[in-house]
């Protein structure tokens, strides 16, 4: 449980990493942001991993206190679970079936993983910092790798794309456009991500936020209008890390992580309304300059 | 030269018979360090008698050793200011709305061919190649022109004469010779000047590009490692250098650790490495900063050129360029800080960079660790030993004591817990002399310069 907590918070603080360094002077350090992920991406391996096993070893009488303690611990586990889950999957187009990419792995992976035995917990004998117990780091158990994931349920996020300032749903790492913050903006969301991804079986950072894009207009296009040829979809590769890191910020916000859990319960008004928020003055200015300040 | 102890002349001229001193420190004493003197690169140049930092704040700082004092000859000459100059200011790309940091990363000196001195300094985009010249004698009595520089009316010139160079007090001046700018996305990290003495290499997050000394609007792309999609990012490029010898050979570090060496005439985009040197990753040490301790942070070739040497957060790896499977030789830095990296993790400390050095003839190696420690490990002895850069140890000529940490249990007399290491001071930037047993080792804000002691 320890381990677990301390997996927790090794994600709250990869991630504040990660929205620090928006902030940071000389632009995102891409080899600092991509080794952080890759903490990120571990710990919330192995958090995902404890969860399971949690819940099978379940006992059949407990104490109700204890469960409502368990309780409160999962929904605030879920919570950065989803965080995480968010910041992996929502913003690489990963496959419905690999939502849960983080767990989840392909035959081939627990090969990779199984490598990690037991003994690779007791690496660090004393502090406690560092998630030592034996049970922490149990790779070696493949079947904890397999198991299904609790919250396997459709996962539903409004985000709102500052390029564009289109209003899409992401659900399930799929984006659709429900509405827009402009008249005359088609159902340009849908047009994203129509080419389903390989699954890559060799573990990948996924971070958009680390994009930058060669020569990317700042006002990147992604709507079109009726008119336009279908030829003039977005395929280029920087347009698409532009749209990623867009949406990345729409959902982190300036507001911290403290604002992304409470986020997928707020809906879009009361998004614009919320003062810590500075997309409502972005979209009012609707400047591209300030856009990219925002982006980056 | 007459003083000037060769490495050859000792036997290993490594730490197993050298006693070393404390020389100089140079920089403020003020425990409140001002961010812009923060320094961030060290060199020597390929004789010795340059030394050349970059800070934080855009400058170069270029030190010059004194000839050796003829009452004195076996005392080295002491390192003194000898230019200082603006290489980079603080820019600000309106494009992506990022400023552009001033921070001077990587100097690396080229090879003297004249009078003047040429370095090339680059900060995170652009690269500049700078001409140090000395200036002690000017031109008096010219026909058109006053002693002040105002120009003559010349309707009062009656007589010429030839103007003649009388001797004036030494200036030395630095000016920018060619700007390499608008080639790098990313951050650049490394600059690295090619043995035919006529191309140099620059290396930053995903690519690394070919660029003549005299050319400065084009550069050719040898390495990209950008994949199409983004989202497939793995690893990037944290450091490059040419091979010492052979004009053809370089090698980049990876994230992952893993180090290629490419052959230019292979092809024109060397994206196909021509050897990769990977160490399989023990499985007993994975934990969740595996990938992060893996990183490279620094290569170097030896001066055979048949070594190179490569630094890890932990560790640093000695390999031999016909043997890809894993390092001949591997140090332990700092094995002690592996239960500490969650906390180095929260604090930053874990992504800082440690570069490393070798001494003139390879036969001892050198990199910086925390509270202001730097290690030498001697490859012939096998010994390896730690000393403190501290103005507590900084009385002129004192011996350095070898410092030790202890690990656990009791601590004895003169070891230092683990625990009392002050993160915060680190030494991230080593030098050493080409030619001679001193060395260059920058805390924060202050070069110290130790040389070995002379009997």
């Amino acid at each position: 449980m320890e381990c677990a907590f301390d997996a927790q918070n090794l994600i709250s603080i990869s991630l504040r990493k990660i929205q620090s360094s928006r902030t940071q002077r000389g632009g995102i350090k891409l080899h600092k942001n991509l080794l952080v992920t890759y903490v990120l991406r571990n710990a919330r391996q192995f958090y995902m991993s404890k969860n399971s096993l949690q819940t099978q070893r379940r006992p059949p009488c407990e104490d109700a206190a204890v469960v409502r303690g368990r309780q409160e611990y999962l929904e605030l586990s879920s919570s950065f679970t989803e965080l995480a889950d968010d910041f992996y999957c929502n913003f690489t187009g990963v496959e419905s079936d690999t939502w849960h990419c983080g767990a989840h792995q392909p035959s081939a992976q627990p090969t990779e993983l199984a490598r990690q035995d037991a003994s690779a917990c007791a690496m660090v004998p004393s502090d406690s910092d560092l998630m030592v117990a034996e049970a922490c780091w149990s790779c070696a158990d493949k079947s904890s790798w397999e198991l299904p994931i609790p919250n396997t349920q459709a996962n539903q996020k409004t985000v709102l794309d500052l390029d564009t300032h289109v209003v899409t749903t992401v659900t399930n790492g799929y984006f659709h456009s429900d509405c827009c913050a402009q008249p005359k903006q088609p159902q340009a969301g849908a047009h994203c991500y129509t080419g389903k991804r390989k699954m890559d079986t060799s573990y990948y950072i996924v971070d958009p936020e680390f994009y930058l894009p060669d020569l990317v207009p700042v006002p990147f296009k992604r709507m079109r209008s009726e008119d336009e040829d279908d030829g003039d979809l977005q395929s280029d590769s920087e347009q698409l890390e532009s749209s990623n890191i867009s949406n990345l910020i729409s959902v982190l916000g300036s507001g911290g992580l403290s604002e992304f859990v409470s986020w997928q319960q707020m809906d879009l008004e009361q998004i614009f309304g919320s003062q810590t928020i500075c997309l409502k003055q972005t979209l009012l200015a609707g400047s591209g300059w300030t856009r990219a300040i925002e982006a980056f | 030269m007459a003083g000037k102890r060769k490495l050859s002349e000792r036997p290993g001229g490594g730490s197993g018979d050298v006693q070393w001193c404390f020389s100089q420190v140079k920089g403020a004493m003020d425990d409140d360090v001002a961010e812009a003197d923060i320094i961030s690169t060290v060199e020597f140049n390929h004789t010795g008698e340059l030394l050349a930092t970059g800070d934080k704040g855009g400058r170069v700082v270029i030190f010059q050793q004194e000839p050796e004092s003829k009452n004195q000859p076996q005392c080295r000459g002491e390192y003194n200011v000898y230019s200082t100059f603006q290489s980079h200011e603080p820019e600000f790309d309106y494009l992506k709305s990022l400023e552009i940091e001033e921070k001077i990363n990587k100097i690396r000196w080229l090879p003297q061919k004249n009078a003047a001195q040429f370095l090339l300094s680059t900060n995170d985009k652009t690269i500049k190649l700078w001409k140090i010249s000395e200036r002690d004698k000017r031109p008096e009595g010219y026909n058109l022109k006053e002693e002040d520089g105002r120009y003559r009316d010349p309707n009062t010139v009656t007589t010429l004469r030839v103007p003649v160079l009388r001797p004036m007090d030494l200036m030395v001046e630095a000016s920018p010779r060619r700007v390499f700018a608008n080639a790098h996305t990313y951050h650049i990290n490394s600059i690295s000047v090619n043995s035919d003495h006529e191309t140099y290499l620059s290396a930053d997050d995903l690519r690394i590009n070919l660029w003549h000394l005299e050319i400065t609007d084009r550069s050719f792309n040898i390495v990209d490692i950008k994949p199409a999609n983004m989202e497939e990012l793995t690893e990037v490029i944290t450091a490059a250098e040419f091979h010492p010898d052979q004009c053809n050979t370089f090698v980049y570090s990876s994230s992952k650790g893993t180090i290629r060496l490419c052959d230019m005439r292979a092809s024109a985009l060397c994206d196909q490495h021509a050897k990769l040197f990977e160490e399989p990753e023990d499985p007993n040490n994975r934990s969740f900063f595996s990938e992060i301790i893996s990183s490279i942070s620094d290569v170097k070739f030896s001066h055979s050129g048949r070594y190179m040497m490569t630094r890890d957060y932990l560790s640093v790896k000695i390999w031999d360029l016909n043997m890809e499977t894993r390092p001949v030789e591997t140090y332990q830095v700092h094995e002690y800080l592996r239960s500490k990296l969650c906390s180095l993790y929260e604090n930053d400390c874990i992504f800082d960079k440690f570069e490393c050095c070798w001494n003139g003839n390879d036969s001892v190696v050198m990199t910086g660790s925390y509270n202001n420690f730097f290690r030498m490990f001697d490859r012939d002895y096998r010994q390896d030993v730690t000393f403190e850069a501290s103005r507590e140890n900084s009385k002129p000529r004192s011996v350095l004591k070898p410092r030790k940490i202890s690990t656990g249990g009791k601590r004895k007399k003169d070891e230092i817990s683990v625990d009392s290491l002050d993160f915060n001071k680190k030494i991230l930037h080593t030098a050493w002399h080409p030619l001679d047993n001193i060395i260059a080792v920058a805390t924060t804000n202050n070069l110290y310069i130790f040389q070995d002691k002379i009997n």
